[in-house]
């Protein structure tokens, strides 16, 4: 535990993501024991309430709390990053070690979709998908569509650092050893990239969030739940900022803002890690 | 021809930091340096001769820090030097070819704009064919032909990328060049070339050369005089024919013995046992659990560096 | 039966940039491995001379470009799934760089369980312990100072004993050790050579000795094989090869290495032309353009090898009284 801390006072990237995140975590699990979750939906307060005692976040046009909705709509906002970005990397990895380890037809084929992937603009082709799924989307959903797209820059990145890993005399040896190709990459390469991975995986989540806000923004998103994203759709829908609504709009922006904060300075922290060249002498 | 030394190290000890303690990476370490003369410096991995270069130039970087030991060059101490004095003094007066030189140089430079680039970092102004003529003859000075000037560095071999080095490190006439393991990643042919490149610049230059390296055949070959380093202290200092006849130390025995020869098949000898960590140096003299001639006195005593006819020996039994 | 490796003219020329014919690696060698006179075979060559080529072509790390190289009569590229782990068992590798072949994730012991595991060499985790020490004692380490470490927290010697070790687990029939000890001491390279000498005398092992370094291989080997630039210029026994040397390459080679001697003539001495560039594409000898003693004959066209002793032979013109070594008849002189 002591080696973990000293660390973190090496890394001040790393502790202040992990504090931000935390911070966001103790927010969402104290509020819900404080909250009633039924408060987030429409018609549980008096409407356009400023923040007071009985509503510290103020309440919105259609009635509800405004923490409720924070504390609800925060975790399922989150969720859905954390899917997609799973999603996105598991994959990601998967297709990038077959294609930089195996080379050939296999790579010409990934690398070829990945890259034409990577040149159509991800929000549009989001939006299509979006809008073509009839009827309105669920959380779960919201992430398998954003998920479809998030593997491709993983595999690209992924591919590469496993390209310049085969090539070290410990992959011959193995090859040698009479390892087998799977073996070679479960054994040998992928332990090696786990700190990559993870690293990866934090920028997945934070760009699947991201992506899945600016779909919500756009009111392609699950219109009945809560998330952060549908709660600035409607602060757009209502002209919020221009009637002076300023507790409907900042509550929101604040976590977002906080929850990327976090992410991005996790992300330079993990970086440290993964790559050692950038590691501060001790 | 004055007996002065250009070049003059007293006590020399460099210390690194370490979460496991502090070590000595160089430990009492005197010696000097005529004008002209070639002085070889050998030992294996971890006797410190790199580190002693670097110390020579004040280029020891945290958590490395030099605890103490004075340099002198040419009388007046290095250490008295201002910023502007020791920049100087790197290149113009003392150069370093470092170790692994060739393969440090800039891959996307031209060979001329990396010479260019001493000049330049040492003020000198000079007319574009004023430069040019220099950069020419410093190539003719090393054997390469003139239009290596216009190549990149992948575009030479490793003995031309060697004495590219060779040449920014001579470019500004220095008085002592220190050449740390220049041929250790050449085959034998293009050694043999390198190194009389060097000793002819040396000559023309009428500079001092510090030959780093752990191959006794070569340094048989090349220098003048020779020290032994291990685990971080001097073991021998003697002219290079004194040593090679009559080796005083143990160590230098085993080294030369380590050799193998060309003449006699089956006389492939080591020494046993391992390099000591400098974490952990054995009490008394360093080299004791390896040595066959070890006695008692040898386990609990240090052996001070002493004359003994013709050489310098730490060894209680030279 | 058929002899354990076979390479059978292999060459190897690696793929040009646009159109320019790429360089050639090895041209036409061949050489035999037999399991039942095993021997320290050294290939001795500059870098760029093919020898560690012709190290990962015997090991089936790369495809040849022209010839085959064969593993008990079958090539390389056709064995089956059994087959081929039996090769890799048969056949090892000690390689030059004592710290790129150890995986910095796992701790050293990982280098070693690996192919206990892959290929039952042990029924027991602790038949498998013992193993490891045994190998681990042959070349002169202690268990206990080295199990259980990462590779970083080990010398470099240390480092390289124990891959001996983890070939000498296996008890392959042939081990090719790709510059094994010019990344170490020079304390520890002789014990480091002695262990793969004993290897051939005492457990009956072939080494292939793949070096720059003529001085330990004539120190080391029973039988010498002279690389240049992708050709072999002189082969067999090791001792007159050394001592006397035919070929004007060996002949450079041999006086260009420094002597511990009193005597100093290794500067002062210059017998090579040296060469300014990288010249591709020449006809004849592959070293006319250096030789000290080059004909117009050596220009015409690239000589035979020639059989000039009952245990050696030169490829050079000098030699021309002799006759023709034939092809593939290469391991007649390495006996």
């Amino acid at each position: 535990m002591r080696a973990v801390l000293r660390y973190l006072r090496r890394n001040p990237s790393l502790a202040l993501g992990l504090a931000l995140l935390m911070a966001i975590t103790l927010f969402v699990v104290v509020g819900s024991l404080v909250v009633d979750p039924e408060d987030a939906r429409p018609l549980s307060a008096p409407t356009l309430q400023p923040p007071s005692q009985d509503y510290p976040f103020g309440t919105d046009r259609q009635g509800r709390d405004l923490l409720a909705v924070m504390v609800v709509g925060t975790p399922l906002t989150l969720r859905i990053g954390f899917i997609a970005g799973l999603i996105g990397v598991g994959l990601g990895a998967v297709l990038a070690f077959v294609a930089a380890y195996y080379r050939g037809i296999a790579d010409t084929v990934i690398r070829g979709i990945a890259d034409i992937g990577l040149t159509v603009p991800g929000l549009l082709v989001l939006i299509l998908i979006a809008v073509s799924i009839k009827g309105t989307l669920t959380v779960n959903q919201m992430a398998i569509v954003v998920a479809s797209l998030a593997w491709l820059y993983p595999t690209r990145t992924i591919r590469a650092q496993v390209l310049s890993l085969r090539e070290r005399g410990f992959v011959e040896m193995a090859r040698l050893s009479g390892m087998s190709g799977p073996s070679i990459i479960f054994v040998e390469l992928m332990p090696n990239l786990l700190p990559y991975l993870g690293a990866t995986l934090v920028n997945a989540v934070s760009a699947a969030i991201l992506a899945s806000i600016g779909l919500e923004v756009l009111g392609l998103g699950p219109i009945d739940t809560p998330t952060l994203g549908m709660t600035l759709y409607w602060v757009n829908f209502n002209a919020a900022m221009i009637n002076g609504w300023w507790w409907w709009w900042l509550a929101p922006t604040v976590i977002i803002l906080t929850v990327f904060l976090g992410l991005f300075f996790l992300t330079v922290g993990l970086d440290e890690i993964a790559n050692p060249r950038l590691r501060r002498s001790a | 021809m004055s007996a002065a030394p250009i070049l003059q190290i007293d006590g020399m000890c460099v210390a690194f930091d370490h979460p496991r303690g502090r070590i000595r990476a160089v430990d009492d370490i005197s010696l000097s340096l005529l004008p002209g003369e070639r002085l070889g410096l050998a030992g294996e991995s971890g006797s410190g001769k790199s580190t002693l270069a670097l110390s020579i130039l004040l280029m020891i970087k945290p958590p490395g820090h030099m605890e103490a030991g004075v340099v002198r060059f040419l009388g007046s101490s290095v250490g008295d030097l201002n910023k502007e004095g020791i920049r100087e003094l790197r290149l113009a007066g003392i150069a370093l070819v470092p170790q692994g030189s060739m393969n440090s140089l800039n891959p996307v430079a031209r060979i001329s704009r990396q010479i260019a680039d001493a000049f330049v970092d040492h003020g000198l102004r000079l007319a574009d064919d004023e430069r040019e003529r220099r950069i020419a003859d410093l190539l003719a000075q090393v054997g390469l032909p003139a239009n290596v000037a216009r190549m990149y560095p992948h575009e030479l071999s490793g003995g031309m990328k060697q004495r590219a080095c060779i040449a920014i490190a001579i470019c500004l006439r220095p008085k002592v060049i220190i050449a740390d393991e220049p041929t250790s990643a050449l085959d034998v042919v293009v050694q043999r070339q390198v190194m009389a490149t060097l000793a002819r610049v040396q000559r023309e230059l009428g500079a001092a050369v510090i030959l780093i390296g752990h191959d006794m055949g070569l340094m048989a070959q090349f220098v003048d005089r020779l020290a032994i380093m291990y685990a971080g202290r001097l073991v021998e200092v003697a002219p290079i024919a004194e040593i090679i006849s009559r080796p005083r130390h143990p160590y230098t025995r085993a080294l030369i013995a380590a050799l193998p020869s060309l003449h006699q098949r089956g006389a492939l000898s080591g020494i046993p046992g391992l390099a000591p960590s400098l974490h952990d140096l054995p009490s008394g003299c360093a080299f004791h659990p390896r040595c066959s001639l070890a006695v008692q006195r040898c386990r609990g005593e240090r052996p001070a560096l002493r004359e003994a006819d013709g050489a310098t020996v730490a060894c209680h039994l030279a | 039966m058929p002899p354990l490796i076979d390479a059978v003219n292999v060459s190897k020329r690696f793929a040009g940039r646009l159109g320019r014919e790429g360089t050639l690696a090895l041209a036409g060698l061949s050489l035999t491995i037999d399991v039942d006179a095993p021997r320290v075979i050294a290939v001795v060559g500059e870098s760029g001379s093919g020898k560690t080529t012709l190290a990962r072509l015997l090991l089936g790390l790369t495809d040849p470009s022209g010839g085959e190289v064969r593993y008990c009569g079958t090539d390389l590229r056709r064995l089956g799934g059994a087959e081929r782990l039996q090769f890799r068992r048969d056949v090892q590798a000690v390689f030059q760089d004592p710290y790129g072949v150890y995986n910095p994730f796992y701790r050293v012991d990982h280098v070693l369980r690996t192919p206990i595991r892959r290929f039952r060499l042990a029924r027991t985790k602790a038949a498998g312990r013992d193993l490891v020490d045994g190998a681990l004692h042959a070349v002169g380490l202690r268990p206990e100072e080295i199990l259980g470490r990462f590779p970083h927290q080990l010398s470099g010697g240390q480092r390289q004993r124990v891959m001996v070790a983890r070939a000498l687990l296996l008890r392959p029939k042939l081990i090719v050790a790709d510059e094994p000890v010019s990344m170490v001491d020079a304390s520890l390279r002789a014990t480091i050579l002695s262990y793969l000498r004993r290897l051939a005398d005492e457990h009956g092992i072939s080494v292939l000795y793949i070096t720059h370094d003529l001085a330990t291989a004539y120190q080391v080997s029973d039988a010498i094989v002279v690389l240049y630039r992708a050709h072999v210029v002189e082969a067999g026994s090791v001792e007159p090869i050394v001592t006397a040397p035919q070929h004007p390459y060996t002949r450079l080679l041999i006086s260009s290495i420094p002597r511990a001697e009193v005597t100093r003539d290794w500067l002062t001495t210059d017998d090579t032309n040296p060469r300014v560039s990288n010249a591709a594409g020449v006809t004849g000898c592959c070293f006319a353009d250096r030789c000290p003693e080059v004909e117009a004959a050596c220009l015409a066209s690239l000589p035979e090898f020639r059989h000039t002793e009952a245990r050696r032979a030169v490829a050079c013109v000098q030699h021309r009284r002799h006759a023709v070594l034939p092809e593939g008849a290469l391991d007649k002189v390495l006996l």
